[in-house]
């Protein structure tokens, strides 16, 4: 339906780098999703990256999972650097600096205002290639590494957006 | 209001022979001054009015208002000047003060509050993060927004002091940090002050120690602005409320004050021997000089249930439920023995306050609401946006893309479009019904007639539940209510959105289009004012204990009594021309809801007064909820006292014509129209609603039009026109 296709690439643009105006960004919100959003959206981070494998998903801010010429989906950083496998958590094979103390905790937090940290750490993922900071955890100091999510990219492209996944070359 | 646009037509044809034999008198003059056009209503001796337009004037309202005013009159061949000093009253609404606030252009008010609470008016309720919102954007955070507040936090002060809930100082006033406070205000060039402090209503005296203060130092200081004292105005419990209604008051009402002045000078100068009053929440009208004027900042939608209430009472209705059906929303109301309903903390422009505003009900469905395929789940879906006086796809002047619900009326036959307003403004049909087969019935897989009447129908379905829940949900039954409905849009679909209600009876004035501003035109000169108290009394309480709540309740009812009083001696009305009304509100002890009821006694003198009162509380309680639900063991409260000053003051006259008899006059009669409905064309009469008689009966599928509005008398129905040239609808 011709109607719902109806933001050019710059306003996606906006909306992924978070300049877009707020009203604008209402007006999608409040709106049916436009149909070829995905694309759209997908096409502006695969002209952004440097390189050329195909990019399924985007995994959260810098993280992509992406389709390999062996036919492997693995999560990748904008930079370049290679994670693991899509079914796998990237988490277990980045760098993680853990916040368990009073004196780190006040690196960021004013006094008395930061959580403690017996009963609660912060966990910061960071890319081994980039350095980037990818994810913070605040959980209790026991709990296991979170996976965010699992997504079913097979259905996902097979039911939804009804067509083949994209090929590496 | 695109509806109203071609009243002049129905006035200048309806009358034309009685225009060159009758000279006008116009008596009521209604101006509803909106932010592209101003339009006036003068109503004449008879009932008759006529409908005038102009461009507003913002830098100088006067202007527009006059010119608007000579466009209606030449609609009668006479004048301003003629016209103008036979006028006894003239009612002003207007949303100039709404957009002064929504656009943020009001005055740069300081704010000083308790210290430590700075930061309280710019974090405002959560609610005002999602006021306005359709129900889905309510349920989807990240659509919500605060908006910037009136008052920056640059420009707060705090100053020490605490007041507990019940009144007690557990901090006394630091006066010695008032006057630094003032001082850096000042400095930063506040064009005024306010003041608000937690629980001030329990015990004013700091806030007006801190007003009295800021007034020397000012003095001291050379530099005057007004100082707005929160108790001075809204002394009601909910500090965001009360300090957001104060800060209206300073920032937008006050400066309107000089731009109301200046019409009644313009209107003086015209010959009027009248006060202009102003529109207000409550639904009276006050004058420009009120001392609370920021509860003029609604007005418009409000008039038609003034209208409603006005009407009931010249016909000996006291239960009515209000249906409006505009351009762009369905706005529902109840009166319930005679008496409107009133929102004590209702919000507007996106802010809460505390103004008391007759309670309505209002849905984003009217006849230019926008109908959609969602692309997900190929469901029908209606709204909440509209292309309000843009008409739709069939309008190619508005510009409209998207279905609307008037495109479909198109497609069905409901409206004639070559005479939609009056002919003013042509529809194309073609054009509708390639949009509804495009966009609606391909996607669907019906056909476009099929899928034009599925809309309708499903707009009908949702506007019926709404009244109905509505109703049912303050604990009544339609079957106690007459139905009024007006509006543009409203009589296209009284029948599909009242039947099977049971309504008593339902009415459809003749002039539903123009219904608001009548309404308007016949709002009572009323003050009211109200205020917080928190009265417990036992269960079974003893004499001394009764007796001490009975005259706490009395002090307040003086209190308010001067204030309205004090207003109305502005108008130089004396307290013995004014009517006043004394009211309370009681609930059971720790319940949430408290129930605002009239006094059944004029003073409180003795205990068995105290018994009056509980007894009016639990007749009232017993016909909202159930008189199984009564719950005296939890003793009473008495959370507020209101007064109402009500003057006499000229009102439109209600239409009265001879019966004719039950066949409508040949002349009325305009053929025949195919009509789509419920799966097959019909053939449909068509009548014109100005040449029909009183006493006229009329069965379906008949279509009434003015051009105005098309009234829809579809099969299974039939309407009969009473003397007051008010139809009544009837199920058959």
């Amino acid at each position: 339906m011709a109607q719902y296709d109806k933001y050019d690439r710059k306003t996606i643009e906006e909306l992924i780098d978070g300049t877009i105006d707020f009203f604008k960004l209402k007006e999608m919100l409040s709106n049916f999703k436009d149909t070829d959003r995905f694309d759209k959206y997908i096409s502006i981070l695969q002209e952004r990256v440097p390189w050329d494998d195909p990019i399924l998903l985007p995994a959260g801010l810098h993280l992509y999972i992406v389709q390999k010429p062996d036919g492997k989906r693995i999560v990748k950083c904008d930079c370049g650097h290679e994670f693991c496998e899509a079914s796998d958590n990237w988490k277990l094979h980045a760098l993680i600096y853990v916040r368990d103390t009073e004196e780190k905790m006040a690196e960021l937090y004013p006094k008395m205002l930061a959580q403690d940290p017996e009963w609660q750490v912060l966990r910061e993922y960071y890319c081994p290639g980039c350095a980037t900071q990818l994810e913070v955890e605040a959980v209790t100091p026991w709990y296991p590494v979170i996976k965010d999510f699992e997504p079913d990219i097979d259905t996902f492209y097979k039911e939804w957006l009804k067509r083949p996944l994209p090929q590496a070359k | 209001m695109w509806h109203t646009q071609n009243l002049n037509e129905k006035v200048q044809e309806g009358d034309e022979e009685m225009k060159k034999a009758a000279k006008r008198n116009a008596q009521i003059l209604a101006i509803d001054a909106g932010g592209t056009m101003t339009d006036t209503f003068i109503i004449d001796e008879n009932g008759d009015f006529v409908v005038g337009k102009a461009q507003s004037t913002p830098e100088d309202e006067s202007v527009g208002l006059l010119n608007s005013a000579r466009d209606a009159l030449a609609y009668w061949d006479t004048t301003v000047e003629e016209e103008f000093p036979k006028l006894l009253a003239g009612v002003y609404s207007g949303t100039a003060m709404l957009n002064r606030l929504v656009s943020r252009k009001g005055r740069r008010v300081g704010l000083i509050v308790n210290k430590g609470m700075e930061d309280f008016h710019r974090m405002g309720r959560a609610i005002q993060a999602y006021l306005g919102y359709s129900y889905s954007d309510r349920l989807h955070l990240n659509t919500h927004r605060y908006d910037p507040p009136l008052v920056p936090r640059e420009l707060t002060r705090g100053v020490t002091e605490r007041v507990d809930l019940f009144g007690n100082v557990v901090i006394p006033l630091y006066e010695h940090e008032v006057e630094p406070a003032v001082r850096e205000l000042l400095e930063q060039d506040v064009e005024a002050i306010v003041i608000s402090l937690l629980h001030s209503y329990k015990y004013p005296h700091h806030e007006r120690k801190i007003r009295d203060i800021a007034k020397e130092v000012m003095k001291k200081v050379g530099k005057e602005v007004p100082v707005f004292a929160s108790v001075d105005y809204y002394p009601v419990r909910k500090e965001s409320h009360r300090t957001n209604t104060t800060i209206i008051e300073a920032y937008a009402a006050d400066p309107s004050r000089e731009t109301l002045i200046k019409i009644n000078n313009m209107l003086k100068e015209h010959g009027a021997n009248f006060d202009l009053r102003v529109m207000a929440s409550h639904g009276g009208t006050i004058s420009t000089r009120a001392n609370e004027l920021a509860r003029t900042l609604v007005s418009g939608p409000i008039g038609g249930v003034i209208g409603a209430k006005y009407l009931g009472e010249q016909l000996g209705i006291r239960n009515i439920a209000c249906s409006d059906i505009g351009g762009t929303s369905f706005d529902m109301a109840l009166i319930t023995q005679g008496d409107l309903s009133i929102n004590t903390s209702p919000d507007m422009a996106r802010l809460v306050l505390s103004l008391p505003l007759v309670a309505m009900d209002t849905v984003g469905a009217g006849a230019g609401s926008y109908v959609r395929i969602d692309p997900n789940f190929k469901s029908l879906t209606l709204g909440p946006d509209s292309a309000g006086s843009r008409v739709g796809v069939c309008y190619p002047e508005g510009g409209v893309e998207t279905v609307t619900v008037t495109d479909c009326h198109v497609v069905l036959g409901l409206i004639n479009p070559d005479n939609f307003l009056g002919g003013e403004v042509k529809l194309y049909p073609g054009r509708a019904y390639e949009a509804v087969k495009k966009q609606i019935a391909d996607p669907l897989g019906l056909s476009v007639e099929d899928a034009a009447y599925g809309v309708i129908d499903l707009l009908e379905s949702q506007l019926r539940n709404y009244l109905e829940s509505m109703i049912l949900g303050k604990g009544y039954s339609p079957s106690q209510y007459v139905c009024f409905s007006y509006g543009g849009g409203g009589p296209l679909h009284t029948a599909g959105y009242t039947k099977g209600l049971g309504f008593e009876d339902v009415l459809v004035p003749a002039w539903a289009a123009g219904f608001s501003a009548f309404g308007c035109g016949a709002a009572d000169f009323e003050y009211r004012y109200d205020k917080t108290l928190d009265i417990n009394v036992n269960d079974g309480a003893a004499d001394d204990i009764k007796l001490k709540a009975g005259k706490e309740l009395q002090a307040a009812w003086d209190e308010l009594k001067e204030k309205v009083a004090a207003e109305f001696e502005k108008s130089q009305f004396s307290r013995k021309d004014v009517d006043f009304r004394l009211y309370f509100r009681m609930q059971y002890q720790g319940q949430l809801n408290d129930l605002e009821i009239e006094a059944p006694i004029e003073a409180f003198k003795d205990v068995n007064d105290w018994d009056e009162l509980v007894n009016a509380f639990e007749d009232t309680y017993t016909r909202v909820y159930a008189k199984a639900a009564k719950s005296p063991e939890l003793g009473y409260s008495i959370t507020g006292a209101i007064v109402r000053g009500i003057v006499e003051v000229p009102k439109p006259k209600i239409p009265v014509e001879p019966l004719a008899g039950e066949t409508p006059p040949q002349e009325a009669f305009l053929g025949k129209r195919n009509v789509y409905w419920k799966g097959e064309w019909i053939k449909a009469d068509i009548w014109e609603m100005e040449k029909l008689k009183p006493g006229n009966k009329i069965a379906g599928f008949s279509i009434i039009e003015s051009p105005a509005t098309t009234f829809v008398v579809p099969i299974g129905f039939e309407t009969y026109l009473d003397q007051h040239r008010i139809f009544h609808l009837k199920e058959i």
